[in-house]
């Protein structure tokens, strides 16, 4: 099967900030290597600083690599193609209170895409918004809400049906479950193993939560320092991380389950 | 010994739609030495609680209860100041963001040392309280699991990373030696090993020195793995509660059980991508709270008693508020 999305030698070298400082920190990301399938879930696990988020600006285009391509459907994405991948590479941001804006309501903030990108009328984005609000769990007339009347549960649905509203092919989320309560978090999970299932969504994400990552991923892919210490299928390397950082996850989060006394 | 004893608290908000209680009837009893959880999900409450028992509430709100006791003292009672001087030196407070309760233009060593209070010192001239001040801090430092903390001494909250940055919050709430430790939510957001070792180090606290940890979060594999009792919260309602082996084995409130089965780590037999088990709909805004027991709609046990507010029961140590407890089915 061809791949959806994948990714070849991608680095990507921080050399702006703190020149005047004596030690030049320098962050540098990568080489990144993985695919994935159409319908595929790939995790992406790490400590905090390891270049997580980063490498999910780099998939969406939000930042530029250094070296290396991404290609989507095996068609290598160029700068100058930003429309084609916007369309199809959507993001959801971790903080999703920064990333809705106060002023306007919800209604509006889901219609931008729509008007960006679609030639959807009015009455027809409305429809599109409701029924976008009601797949993630939201009701109708959160339409005419603010983002002040939300709770942080609900504003990573907000996020998460501004990032389906355009139907796109991968979905890039960036801590997608972490402020979201258990009951809600359950249904967003298999709302979104479902709509993997009926639109072969490639969904990527960043997660703390190994028990969700080892539930729902296909492939992981581990992080420190800006490095891929290891990737691979999940139940590999649940059973059989290789190595040490991947060790100390994969022990510490069995202690959780088993109860540390 | 019990600590802290609250009966019926409830607490009400002035909205547009009149005066909504954001608890109703709360209770929640903490004995000396426990682990507490106080779970629930966002906006169940947890925080309000978290204020009404330090007292940091505003006047707007109106506040009733049965019963709000800090070891026998009535807290309701008190002079704000009395009780005050009761929270300052009994109970401290860790918050769920460490980084914006900090003062970010102090080095965290002086704000380390600010909450050393006399009385922790021991006794001796004035001009060596400096020094003592520092020892002191760089043992609680120790205690806490930081290593080369002098240099963090001199850093400013920004500068260092959030999990030490808690671990600095639990140095200071540890440095007046309170009897209880309320602990909102200390690990959102972490990674699984700093979470590990933040946990770890409450676990340590409370069996080292007796002290007892009121741990409030949403995060059920983190308080499975260290708390010994819990109470859950659902719209500002106590669902349930009684020790976490018990509830773990068998819950009573749909609830409860609901927010068990949601996390997958506890459930060896489920087959990767399966659904995850969930309730249906979404916790209901503040403006539209459902009358009676408020899980009602989402409910799959709700029937027209429902709309009746569940007395509490009580099966020894074990309560629950639920017209149609799960156990009722096996009889
Ligand atoms: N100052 C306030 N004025 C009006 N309503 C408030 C105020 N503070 C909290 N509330 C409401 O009270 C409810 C409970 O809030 P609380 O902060 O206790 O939730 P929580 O359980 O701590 O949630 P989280 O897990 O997100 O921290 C929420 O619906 C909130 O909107
Ligand atoms: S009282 Fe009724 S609605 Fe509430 S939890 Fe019990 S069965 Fe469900
Ligand atoms: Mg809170």
């Amino acid at each position: 099967m061809n791949d959806l999305l994948s990714v070849e030698n991608l680095t990507f070298e921080n050399c702006h900030g703190k020149r005047w400082q004596h030690k030049e920190k320098r962050f540098t990301l990568g080489p990144v290597n993985f695919s994935i399938q159409a319908g595929e879930t790939l995790a992406i696990v790490g400590a905090n600083g390891s270049g997580k988020s980063l490498l999910a600006k780099l998939l969406v285009g939000l930042e530029r690599p250094d070296s290396g391509s991404i290609y989507l459907n095996e068609r290598k994405l160029e700068q100058y193609d930003n429309k084609h991948r916007v369309l199809n590479i959507r993001m959801v941001f971790q903080n999703s209170n920064e990333s809705l804006n106060p002023g306007i309501t919800l209604g509006s903030i889901l219609e931008e895409p729509l008007k960006l990108n679609t030639n959807l009328d009015g009455r027809a984005r409305i429809i599109k918004v409701e029924e976008t609000l009601r797949l993630v769990g939201l009701l109708p007339e959160h339409r005419f809400f603010y983002r002040h009347m939300l709770s942080d549960g609900q504003k990573q649905r907000v996020a998460l049906a501004r990032a389906i509203i355009l139907n796109p092919q991968v979905i890039v989320a960036d801590e997608p479950f972490a402020a979201l309560d258990p009951s809600v978090r359950s249904q967003t999970v298999n709302l979104l193993m479902e709509l993997q299932r009926e639109l072969g969504l490639g969904f990527i994400f960043i997660s703390h939560n190994l028990g969700i990552v080892r539930h729902i991923s296909d492939k992981i892919l581990v992080m420190k320092h800006g490095k891929v210490v290891e990737s691979g299928k999940t139940e590999v390397i649940f059973h059989w991380p290789k190595d040490e950082y991947t060790k100390r996850l994969v022990h510490a989060h069995q202690a959780l389950i088993n109860g540390q006394d | 010994m019990i600590l802290l004893d609250i009966k019926n608290l409830t607490l009400e908000i002035e909205s547009q739609s009149g005066w909504i209680k954001a608890l109703d009837k709360i209770n929640l009893v903490i004995t000396e030495g426990q682990i507490h959880a106080l779970v629930g999900e966002s906006g169940s409450g947890k925080s309000i609680i978290v204020k009404a028992i330090v007292g940091a509430i505003s006047d707007r709100w109106r506040i009733t209860a049965d019963r709000m006791t800090w070891r026998g003292q009535d807290l309701l009672k008190m002079s704000v100041r009395e009780r005050r001087k009761i929270i300052r030196s009994d109970i401290s407070v860790i918050f769920q963001n460490p980084k914006s309760s900090l003062d970010p233009i102090v080095t965290l060593g002086n704000q380390l040392k600010e909450v050393i209070l006399a009385t922790n010192l021991e006794k001796g001239m004035f001009w060596n309280r400096a020094k003592q001040r520092k020892k002191y801090a760089s043992e609680l430092l120790h205690r806490v699991g930081i290593k080369h903390h002098e240099a963090y001494m001199r850093s400013l909250p920004h500068q260092i990373p959030n999990d030490i940055c808690q671990k600095f919050m639990i140095a200071m709430a540890l440095a007046s030696q309170p009897k209880l430790i309320i602990a909102d939510d200390p690990t959102r957001g972490m990674e699984i090993t700093d979470k590990s070792q933040i946990l770890k180090l409450l676990t340590r606290v409370n069996q080292v020195r007796k002290l007892s940890i009121l741990f409030v979060s949403h995060d059920l594999l983190a308080i499975s793995s260290m708390a010994d009792h819990m109470t859950v919260l659902y719209c500002g309602q106590t669902v349930e509660s009684g020790r976490m082996n018990q509830l773990r084995r068998r819950a009573l409130h749909p609830y409860t059980k609901a927010l068990l089965e949601s996390a997958p780590s506890f459930r060896t037999d489920l087959p990767p991508k399966s659904p995850l088990s969930s309730l249906g709909g979404t916790i209901p805004t503040f403006q539209h709270l459902p009358i009676g027991c408020r899980l009602g709609p989402r409910c799959p046990r709700a029937r027209r008693e429902c709309v009746k507010v569940p007395e509490v029961r009580r099966i020894h140590e074990h309560t629950y508020s639920c017209h149609f407890p799960l156990h009722r089915d096996q009889k």
